[in-house]
């Protein structure tokens, strides 16, 4: 054992001092990223353990979710931008169509440990041949109920749509009128039709050869109809009704915390922040995404939930690689991080930080229903802000009663073409 | 002063006007410059020439739907500020026990109100859970959708703008009180009513202070952004979604630098143009001291 330990030592040893040998001397580096109090403390621990180890200072800049593209854009745009860059995957082709925009992280492959990656997850972080992005994590939309309230309804946790629309009339009879099954207000809705049309279609969004919808108009108003079904059938409320509490996120909602809104359709990695504000005795657990009749696949959503990129500004881009992979690959800074950014992609995180029972169960169950489940692969353009827009303002004047299924489908559809002509090559 | 003093003065101003400079000024040509220009903040701008304004003002819904929007904000918002300030600057007027607590009560929404912090209050307080409703079901009224309904929810952000109301307040106070009080004791001899009394003395003497809070209410509205980004980000239907919104969502959100300066000189054009306007018609009915206008 007293061996054992021994060699692990003089490993992590040679390991720090082979990635030094690449950086001789001391560097001050600045990262910045968005997230939670949690993410806060652990990343600032992080860095504190890694520039220790690498011998370089990390100046921590970071922000809540609100407001952070804003504000790397403006940094980007002023040549300003921290060393180390918590960057949103859908960002980088805004920020690096040409694969330009941030330092290529094979430049540093002496020092970054790329093999913890699949050529898969690693494709996802480039931009026209670049690795510009490492995939922290990987996350995608799973279905969750609230098992507590439908139990008080004396049903089942659903597995089926049939099921959640059977729940609905229940819900009202035993528990009351503002009980719903499930919600899908705004950006949900968006994100629930969207779903139900790559179920239905196979396809995503946006075909990635030609740029535009892969989608017909009929196909999407079709998904959009359903949409229609769920709030007609008092499955979820409307997207009045749901408005009624301004623009206040759902894990905010009293109703969500009461367990009167039962389920959503969320990010694996924000389990807790859905599960922690029910009040005490509720139980949130996720479940195999929700299928349509005639789906082709489960359409799941899933993504490089974000990823770590190098300025391409840096004056010190080795120094920054080396404290990117402490961050992700390196005992230290694993053990620090663990999962305050979701389950770790990175190989070495992940088996370290599942040996060292670190994950909690309902966390790797949610991410094994994304990881297991069936889609066509995900653009990053689906979250591209012009896009986002047009599918959310169509979507909201079809709720509000405004225009048709039809023509909310064929606006989107001409919306996001237009918004995707700048990107053909 | 002389000698090696010569220099002293600008060198006193020249914080102040490097930051006018840097700050203000540049920003100020440079977006000048932007709205002729594609500029997505990553790239070189490339000069388009009047594109951007062709596409606001022609092709742009968006753009239609948030003008209209912003100009009702602004017509509801200012009048009924500017009067519920003067009103109450009238009652703190009087000599009433407490009256520095009340002053001081009514000045401190004006302190919080542009905070984020208030905003969400005021989110809690108009959501369909919230206190308003609550109170109204006291009265067997039924809950209210004060956000979710297109035809509520500008006036909710409305509301907001109107009760920061102190500073406009505390101006009127002051100028109330600096009314000669012998004016109000001769109409008081002549027998005239108190309606009379501000209708036609102090109304008169404090209309460069009304004048001066028009103008500067009427800018601070123009600009609003906290409220309806904080409250319901635009929505719904874009029924609070003021310029300033759109703005922001052009240039931070759809990386368009160029169209959000275009639109910022347009509501730059439209504030100015109704500052001059105001200007014109206060030869009507604004008084100074000294004026010799019956």
């Amino acid at each position: 054992m007293k061996r054992l330990q021994k060699n692990i030592t003089i490993l992590l040893a040679a390991t720090a001092l082979a990635s030094t040998a690449a950086v001789s001397h001391a560097a001050e580096l600045r990262m910045s990223w968005w997230g939670g109090d949690s993410r806060h403390k652990a990343t600032q621990e992080a860095l504190k353990v890694c520039g220790e180890k690498h011998g370089h200072t990390i100046k921590p800049e970071f922000t809540g979710w609100s407001g952070h593209l804003e504000k790397v854009t403006t940094q980007i745009a002023g040549g300003t931008e921290a060393d180390i860059m918590q960057i949103n995957w859908p960002w980088l082709p805004l920020f690096s169509f040409t694969g330009d925009g941030f330092a290529n992280l094979y430049d540093y492959k002496d020092i970054i440990e790329l093999d913890n990656w699949t050529p898969e997850q690693l494709s996802a972080g480039e931009m026209n041949g670049k690795l510009n992005g490492l995939p922290v994590s990987t996350t995608g939309r799973v279905y969750m109920f609230n098992k507590t309230t439908f139990e008080k309804a004396g049903l089942d946790v659903p597995t089926t749509w049939a099921e959640v629309i059977a729940a609905a009339p229940v819900f009202k009879e035993k528990l009351g009128e503002d009980y719903y099954p499930f919600d899908a207000s705004t950006l949900n809705a968006v994100m629930l039709v969207s779903n139900i049309a790559t179920q239905k279609t196979g396809k995503d969004l946006i075909d990635p050869e030609t740029m535009t919808v892969a989608w017909s108009a009929d196909e999407l108003a079709d998904a959009i109809g359903f949409y229609q079904t769920l709030v007609d059938q008092g499955v979820i409320q409307s997207w009045k009704a749901g408005a009624a509490e301004g623009n206040m996120a759902l894990h905010e909602n009293p109703k969500w915390s009461r367990g009167q809104l039962a389920g959503s359709y969320e990010w694996d990695s924000t389990y807790f922040k859905y599960s922690d504000p029910l009040e005490e005795g509720n139980e949130l657990v996720p479940v195999g995404i929700l299928k349509v009749d005639g789906a082709q696949t489960e359409g799941v959503y899933r993504k490089a939930s974000m990823t770590f990129a190098i300025s391409r500004n840096s004056d010190n881009p080795q120094a920054a690689a080396q404290i990117l992979n402490c961050l992700l690959n390196e005992p230290e800074g694993i053990a620090a991080m663990a999962t305050a950014r979701g389950l770790p992609a990175s190989r070495a995180a992940s088996e370290q930080l599942i040996e060292a029972g670190a994950i909690k169960p309902i966390l790797k169950q949610a991410n094994d229903i994304i990881m297991a489940s069936t889609g066509p692969a995900v653009s990053p353009f689906n979250e591209h802000p012009d896009v986002r827009t047009v599918f959310l303002d169509a979507l909201e004047m079809f709720a509000y009663g405004q225009i048709d299924a039809e023509t909310a489908a064929q606006e989107i559809v001409d919306g996001v073409n237009d918004a995707l002509e700048d990107y053909k090559s | 002063m002389g000698g090696d003093n010569k220099y002293l003065g600008y060198i006193y101003i020249a914080p102040y006007v490097a930051g006018l400079l840097i700050f203000t000024a540049f920003p100020f040509i440079a977006s000048f410059y932007l709205s002729f220009t594609d500029y997505d903040l990553l790239s070189t701008p490339k000069w388009v020439g009047l594109e951007n304004y062709q596409k606001l003002f022609t092709r742009d819904r968006t753009f239609e739907r948030s003008l209209s929007v912003t100009l009702i904000y602004v017509f509801m918002t200012v009048p009924i500020k500017l009067a519920f300030a003067l009103l109450i600057a009238v009652i703190l007027n009087y000599r009433l026990k407490a009256i520095n607590l009340f002053r001081t009560a009514y000045y401190v929404p004006s302190i919080l109100g542009g905070s984020i912090a208030i905003a969400v209050l005021w989110r809690y307080i108009f959501a369909e859970s919230g206190l308003v409703n609550m109170l109204l079901g006291v009265f067997g009224i039924e809950p209210i959708n004060w956000f979710g309904d297109p035809q509520n929810a500008l006036f909710t952000i409305t509301l907001l703008r109107c009760w920061q109301f102190g500073s406009a307040m505390v101006i009127f106070l002051a100028a109330l009180q600096s009314v000669d009080k012998s004016l109000y004791e001769a109409a008081a001899i002549d027998g005239a009513s108190q309606w009379q009394i501000f209708r036609h003395i102090t109304l008169p003497l404090i209309t460069p202070v009304i004048f001066f809070n028009l103008i500067m209410q009427t800018v601070q509205a123009f600009q609003e952004f906290n409220g309806p980004y904080i409250i319901t980000e635009g929505g719904p239907l874009k029924s609070t979604y003021l310029l300033p919104l759109y703005i922001y969502d052009k240039a931070f959100k759809s990386f368009d630098m160029g169209y959000a300066s275009a639109i910022a000189w347009v509501l730059f054009v439209i504030i100015m143009v109704l500052t001059l306007v105001a200007f014109w018609s206060s030869k009507k009915w604004v008084y100074y001291a000294g004026d010799k206008r019956s």
